[in-house]
């Protein structure tokens, strides 16, 4: 029994020291999506614009899904800029839409007109039906769907231009000869 | 005192155990819908609180959970389906209990581990006998022999 003890510390210590180690550093938020690599969800949403905008009305093309909202701060404030110059480089490729995440039109316009509306489209998933079937457990979150309407990958919290350039060259074509 | 331990260790955890057995299968009566959703909303984790389940919380995410829960069941989805309905958008993270067999097996596996080494540890502690005594050797007896009878001359 004695001649065993020197086992504990092998056995027992290090893989709750690294277990404890690792599992603390992560966010217990950012799980990896069961989305990637299947269908992106089917969604018809009204703009803020009052127009109705649907998956059927993307199709056809890689298109970006933000979920963000006003009261998201500093993270969605951050990533504002990001996403307004992905919409001036990519816009004609790649179409990218807005999704309030619990908020109201009225304070997702006062957002856009104090951090600037960079053009593209922002709809508003009222009863957050279309987070729930993106999996979304927080803003910012961001999907990235190719052509064929698959999700290719998801941003978890405030993109970087760096990211953003990473995630878009998983849905943009393959450039041709 | 001693002796007795173990037995009533032993004793206490075949309690413990037919008590959970009989709680376990109990009868009881069919779950109304209502009810059912109740149990899930309790087993679902609220996508926007942190450790909330959807039963404890009141934010918009939780109640539209709630609500395609109640949507599910009326559409006469068993609770295992209910539960793939959102396990296939937030992945297993949205359950609050454990799926895999293996982290409901590996307590109980280190609780019987614990109970068998505390028991081998007793029943070592009894049967210890004290170390048998050296023989001196017939050639140091004589010597010691020899010596005091050196000193007695």
């Amino acid at each position: 029994m004695r001649r065993l003890r020197w086992l504990l510390v092998p056995l027992v210590v290090l893989p709750l020291g690294w277990l404890l180690f690792t599992g603390f550093a992560r966010d217990p938020r950012e799980v990896a999506s069961p989305l990637i690599g299947r269908a992106a969800p089917a969604w018809t949403l009204t703009t803020l614009d009052g127009v109705e905008l649907g998956t059927d009305d993307l199709a056809g093309r890689p298109y970006v899904v933000n979920f963000w909202a006003s009261w998201c701060v500093p993270a969605c404030v951050d990533e504002h800029p990001v996403l307004a110059a992905a919409q001036e480089r990519y816009g004609d490729e790649v179409a990218l839409v807005g999704v309030l995440y619990q908020d109201d039109p009225t304070s997702a316009e006062g957002f856009l007109a104090r951090y600037g509306d960079a053009g593209y489209r922002h709809v508003n998933d009222t009863d957050g039906r279309v987070a729930i079937d993106y999996g979304v457990t927080g803003p910012p979150e961001t999907f990235f769907v190719d052509a064929d309407g698959i999700v290719r990958t998801r941003a978890w919290g405030p993109l970087t231009d760096a990211d953003l350039a990473e995630h878009m060259a998983a849905i943009l074509p393959v450039a041709g000869p | 005192m001693r002796r007795l331990l173990p037995v009533v260790a032993l004793g206490a955890l075949l309690a413990l155990l037919a008590i959970a057995v009989v709680l376990a299968v109990r009868p009881g009566p069919s779950p109304t819908a209502a009810e059912r959703a109740d149990a899930l909303a309790r087993g679902l984790r609220c996508p926007d609180c942190q450790g909330l389940s959807v039963a404890d919380s009141p934010t918009s995410s939780a109640r539209e959970i709630r609500r395609q829960v109640d949507e599910l069941l009326a559409g006469g989805a068993t609770d295992q389906e209910v539960r793939d309905h959102f396990v296939a958008r937030y992945g297993t993270w949205i359950l609050l209990a454990p799926s895999s067999l293996l982290a409901w097996l590996i307590p109980i596996a280190v609780v019987v581990a614990g109970v068998a080494g505390m028991l081998a540890w007793l029943a070592q502690g009894r049967s210890r006998t004290p170390a048998p005594r050296a023989a001196i050797a017939a050639e140091e007896r004589r010597r010691v022999h020899d010596e005091v009878e050196a000193l007695d001359a």
